[in-house]
């Protein structure tokens, strides 16, 4: 069975053909993926903005991290499930375009970034919380994360023409 | 919904250089769209963590109405973004505009946030005003997502 094939078995599923037919469904589900960028993206991108020191600079980044992590996770499990829904109502269209796949690999590299950044520099946060300016490993984290997800949202607009 | 004598001014508006530049060039309105809605998530992302702090939602630490100042200057170049990539995305399609319900409303309910902006939130922030500009902003985000649909 091949990846189209498996594209075409998702999409032609009743709920999910009913979803992108509906006049009503595929907007709504679309626009609380849109919206729900305002409580994952913009908080992540604050602690982002910090570890380049352009915002918050007084405030110690940890402080920062634990008010603003959790709005980007609780974004997050929005934006996954919405857009699983929306990937699964027109999983041919996202099979046969290549802004999706870029997407995909994008979401892939912002993981892999945030797990990196946690798992190494951040864990000695204590030794410069208090920085206005970062060490180079988390400015390098911070504008790699931004550009990134500036990239995620791109490639979502450039998807939906397409 | 809009009356017949706007029309004349939506004719006008997609025949600008602006709105045909946009039109014709392939790539134009998803990259203005992305920068629009970046600017979204920005003024959104904003007026939530500064008005559900006042229901007790999203503020684990101390550091509340300080967040609100650090944060107004984004919301304000938000808003600006939002304006100056709305004016060129509105340009290149007014027609589409003009036979949408969700377009006057988006307009209507975008003057009055900044007019409530300006005044009433800058005075009072209790759990009312608070809950009055999310649904505002927010429903500027949910008519403007409706324009290509209704």
């Amino acid at each position: 069975m091949s990846l189209l094939t498996v594209c075409e078995w998702l999409q032609n599923m009743p709920w999910a053909s009913g979803v992108k037919h509906s006049a009503w469904q595929f907007p709504v589900v679309e626009s609380v993926h849109s919206l729900a960028l305002s409580v994952m993206l913009w908080p992540a991108a604050i602690l982002d903005l910090r570890l380049l020191g352009l915002v918050m600079r007084r405030r110690p980044v940890s402080q920062v991290a634990s008010q603003f992590l959790p709005w980007t996770w609780t974004g997050f499990v929005v934006m996954v499930s919405s857009g699983v829904i929306l990937f699964w109502s027109e999983a041919v269209k996202c099979y046969n375009s290549p802004f999706f796949r870029v997407k995909v690999i994008l979401l892939a590299i912002a993981g892999v970034n945030a797990l990196l950044f946690h798992t190494t520099v951040f864990r000695n946060v204590d030794a410069w919380d208090q920085d206005a300016a970062t060490p180079w490993r988390a400015k390098l984290a911070g504008g790699f994360s931004l550009a990134v997800w500036i990239g995620v949202v791109a490639m979502g607009r450039a998807l939906a023409y397409a | 919904m809009l009356s017949e004598s706007f029309l004349p001014f939506f004719e006008w508006c997609g025949n600008t250089w602006l709105g045909t530049t946009v039109r014709d060039t392939v790539w134009a309105f998803p990259v203005i769209e992305t920068f629009h809605l970046l600017a979204l998530a920005v003024l959104l992302g904003t007026v939530l963590i500064v008005n559900l702090r006042v229901f007790g939602l999203g503020a684990r630490d101390a550091a509340g109405p300080q967040t609100a100042r650090e944060l107004e200057p984004w919301m304000l170049v938000s808003l600006a973004v939002l304006i100056l990539s709305g004016i060129p995305m509105f340009l290149s399609e007014p027609m589409k505009c003009y036979e949408s319900v969700s377009f006057p409303i988006k307009i209507g309910l975008l003057l009055m946030a900044i007019v409530w902006h300006f005044t009433i939130q800058r005075k009072w922030r209790g759990k009312l005003t608070a809950g009055f500009s999310i649904l505002l902003w927010a429903g500027i985000g949910i008519a403007g997502k409706g324009i290509p649909y209704v």
